[in-house]
């Protein structure tokens, strides 16, 4: 609240500028609007007293000329052996803090790689494709972080103590459960080692890439201990929870400003004019097309209110028709979403029947799901885009309810696979072949690790299917559209790069990443890698391929909107990874959780070996005479800062209407002023005339 | 800690800074970017506040002001002589102003002198009609734009004078979320 002083100051100044123009009316009888409230430029230091001791930084945010703040600093510097102690141990405590401040952002500095690259892009493209980038490298930054966790807590202690320690449980199992063997036998056709890397299987599968590598191996020497698999399943859970903070934290800061703005209305014509023109641009050229871009926006303004106004003199009949053809479209829209469901489900399953297959076409198999996704996830939008056409709906709504569907069925596809696949691994259908070891060990003797076989061959596709795209269609539309100089290029156009369909790609492979974490713990690391490839891919596509956007895209808002869409994803993920970790058996034949019952098991087997103290804090926590003082404690705090946002809220309400009165009686006493000095003007004429 | 500097006293500096949003490093640099305006005019040694004024016209040829529409208003509003000639001090401040860090008001006061063309403490009609032709390189048609200008006026003008004073002018902006993200020049 740093800034209210200054705006009682200014306010504030205003007023004396009143008083001497009232002055000044009864010299002329002229009635001007000269003498209004305006922005006195000489304002004093002497304002700035009252302000307190926070004396010197307040100095930067007030609009003097430089050598008059120097001169007021000169000034202030002088005055502060006057000052008290107390106060002077406040602000030498406050310059210690702000000089390590910069420290700390200098060193941060490293966390933010591609600062040139990022003002190179928002200067030329904008703040929508500017903001598609910033989350990109939140991303990038983000899975760095939970690889190097993983690889800290489960990677490198596996690869320590591989050798050593101990199984933790051992425990019989019916023979059949506990046979694994994903080593190939005999001679490998050298080609097969590329498949292997595309899919995980053979060579790749029995490494530390999957979760069937990880043994349940204990450590314990005379003062250090170390128990795998409970590491991996506290990670596991610590990544999801550190992921959470990363997204609110930063969801924090991007809904302040749109709280704070209180959104924006369409058609603030008085906004457009003095807020669009992004003085960061660096022109390059693009200025013509800005402008353009500008023009285009102001149109599409004015058509909205056209449309609008349409809207409302539409009579009943026409109203009926419109909403009984909105209705028909969205459910039109709603069964291509399902169809494009059904359609992954049966690719899903014909994969996993057919995934014994060697060679190309086996690869092609083991890849169906994901070309099937990718496919409806491309095709089904842009039909999509057509019924919305037909809608009729005002431009701004047209765009929201195409990303929400857009949105709807990248989530829910990926959803539907997991599903489709988990329900072949607990035998949904047929639960014959489950009955010896609660999963279907026959197709899946080591089912954790197929299902990451699964994340990382999806993960892998989108990288592919975006260099592919780049390179075969991209770069090709761009050399036709340059130097063929036809109509059919010219009405083509050079691509635009389209912001929400890159940002739900982005969503939906780190909701891939999301799910497979718990199966491929490494798979966080390749996503980091896969994004730092797709950002310089990106990049290139955009500065060779692509033209600045015609139609803007929200800059401020849309950062919100992106972490609300992760947030869905995050979602989906944590539901996967609550399913994994408490309902399905793992399996025998693999993995650190082999003799378990479920993979959740193993924190209450380890809550038992601690200590009873230890157990008693613990038991002390989760029972109710700890928890229910907590809950009502938190949401006390809760209610405490949402009658706080309240009140502040009609706090701005109220100060906003109180401008507006006041400007208005201003004009109001002006007008009177005016006409009082007229009536006394007119009587002493007349005297002067009689004389 | 570093190789030492001759450009500024430690002194000159501190002040820079506390009267700025830049850090000393910003600060070099700018006086770098400063003296590539102009190596002739431009001294090495600020240590004893030379009096050393750029004019507009080599001002406007720096990269980051060149394609701007308002590069000339931006210049003039910062000068003391209202001519465009800028000293250093003043260089600095307004790169300051228009730095990200520099507060949603502060940047309302001389977003409102730079869009006032005829300086008369209000925006105008004609103020905003010159802004708007600016904007779109006078692709709108006469009626677009008196449209365009009349309902900017009609939306934001608030003690009902048919001109934007610095109050309406400041309460339209704190509802433009856009404002802090576009008025911002990166140096």
């Amino acid at each position: 609240m740093a800034f209210e002083p200054q705006r009682q100051g200014s306010s504030s100044n205003g007023y004396p500028g009143d008083q001497q123009s009232l002055r000044l009316r009864r010299v002329s009888t002229q009635v001007s609007n000269q003498n209004a409230p305006q922005f006195n430029w000489t304002s004093t230091p002497a304002e700035k007293d009252e302000k307190g001791s926070s004396g010197p930084r307040e100095l930067r945010s007030i609009p003097m000329p430089m050598a008059l703040k120097r001169a007021v600093r000169q000034v202030q510097q002088m005055q502060v052996p006057v000052v008290s102690s107390v106060d002077s141990w406040k602000r030498k405590k406050t310059r210690f803090l702000l000089k390590l401040k910069e420290d700390v952002t200098g060193f941060l500095v490293f966390f933010t790689p591609w600062r040139k690259s990022l003002q190179k892009i928002g200067g030329n493209f904008g703040g929508g494709v500017h903001s598609y980038f910033l989350f990109l490298r939140f991303l990038v930054v983000l899975n760095f972080v939970s690889f190097l966790l993983i690889a800290g807590f489960v990677l490198i202690p596996s690869i320590v103590f591989r050798s050593v320690g101990s199984g933790l449980v051992n425990s019989t199992a019916p023979e059949n459960c506990t046979k694994y063997d994903p080593n190939p036998q005999g001679l490998v056709v050298f080609y097969t080692y590329l498949l292997d890397v595309l899919s995980g299987t053979g060579f790749m599968e029995y490494s530390y890439l999957f979760y069937g590598y990880y043994n349940n191996t204990v450590v314990e020497d005379s003062n250090f201990s170390y128990n795998i698999p409970l590491a991996y399943v506290f990670t596991a859970a610590f990544y999801f929870a550190f992921c959470l903070i990363c997204i609110t934290a930063r969801m924090g800061t991007a809904a302040r400003v749109a709280v704070a703005t209180g959104g924006s209305t369409v058609g603030s014509y008085s906004m457009i004019v003095f807020t669009v023109w992004n003085y960061s641009c660096l022109g390059d050229g693009n200025t013509r097309l800005k402008q353009k871009n500008i023009h285009y926006r102001l149109q599409v303004d004015l058509e909205e209110e056209r449309i609008k106004k349409q809207a409302a003199a539409l009579t009943l009949r026409q109203k009926l028709f419109l909403y009984t053809l909105r209705v028909f479209m969205g459910v039109v829209a709603f069964g291509l979403i399902i169809g494009a469901f059904w359609c992954i489900s049966l690719a899903s399953n014909f994969s996993q029947q057919n995934s014994g297959k060697e060679g190309i076409q086996g690869l092609f198999f083991q890849y169906l799901p994901s070309i099937v996704i990718t496919t409806a996830n491309f095709v089904v939008p842009l039909l999509c885009d057509q019924i919305a056409v037909r809608e009729q709906y005002a431009p701004s709504t047209t765009v929201i309810v195409a990303l929400l569907r857009a949105v709807f069925l990248r989530l829910v596809s990926l959803a539907v696979l997991l599903f489709t696949l988990w329900s072949q691994i607990t035998c949904y259908t047929n639960s014959e072949e489950c009955k010896l070891c609660q999963y279907n060990y026959q197709k899946y003797p080591c089912w954790e690790t197929r299902v990451g076989q699964e994340m990382y061959k999806l993960t892998l596709f989108d990288l592919l299917i975006n260099i592919a795209v780049l390179v075969l269609v991209e770069f090709p539309r761009r050399i036709v559209v340059d130097h063929w100089s036809s109509k059919l290029a010219q009405w083509v156009g050079r691509q635009e790069f389209v912001v929400p369909s890159n940002v739900l790609g982005l969503v939906y492979g780190q909701t891939v990443v999301w799910t497979g974490a718990l199966f491929c713990p490494l798979l966080p690391g390749i996503n980091a890698i896969k994004f730092v490839i797709l950002f310089y891919c990106k990049k290139v596509t955009l500065f060779y391929n692509c033209q600045p956007p015609l139609k803007t895209f929200r800059s401020t808002t849309s950062a919100f909107f992106f972490l609300v869409v992760l947030l869905f994803g995050w979602g989906l993920a944590t539901l996967v990874m609550i399913y994994s970790l408490a309902a399905i058996h793992p399996s025998m034949a693999c993995g650190p959780f082999r003799f378990f019952p479920s993979i959740w098991s193993i924190v209450p087997t380890s809550f038992y070996m601690l200590s009873k103290t230890s157990q008693e804090f613990l038991f002390f926590i989760g029972s109710q005479a700890f928890s229910v003082p907590l809950f009502v404690l938190s949401c006390v705090v809760m209610f405490y800062f949402i009658a706080l946002c309240s009140v502040y809220g009609k706090n701005v309400a109220l100060l906003r209407a109180q401008l507006k009165l006041e400007g208005r009686d201003k004009q109001f006493l002006v007008k009177q002023i005016a006409e009082l000095s007229q009536k006394l003007q007119i009587p002493k004429h007349n005297e002067e005339i009689e004389d | 800690m570093g190789n030492k500097q001759t450009i500024f006293t430690d002194e000159q500096l501190d002040a820079y800074q506390d009267c700025t949003f830049f850090t000393r490093k910003e600060i070099l640099r700018l006086h770098s970017r400063y003296h590539e305006l102009a190596p002739h005019l431009v001294p090495m040694d600020y240590t004893n506040d030379p009096e050393c004024k750029l004019p507009l016209a080599l001002i406007v040829n720096m990269p980051e002001l060149k394609e701007n529409p308002f590069r000339n208003r931006i210049i003039e509003s910062f000068s003391e002589d209202g001519q465009g000639n800028l000293s250093f001090n003043e260089f600095v401040d307004m790169f300051s102003v228009l730095s990200e860090m520099a507060p949603r008001e502060l940047k309302a006061i001389y977003a409102f002198k730079i869009y006032d063309f005829n300086v008369d403490n209000y925006l105008c009609k004609e103020d905003l009609e010159k802004t708007l032709n600016k904007l779109t390189k006078e692709e709108l048609t006469p009626e677009e734009v008196e449209l365009v200008c009349e309902k900017a006026i009609e939306e934001a003008d608030l003690d009902g004078d048919n001109k934007l004073s610095f109050a309406d002018f400041e309460n339209m902006i704190s509802r433009a979320p856009d404002f802090l993200s576009t008025f911002h020049i990166r140096i």
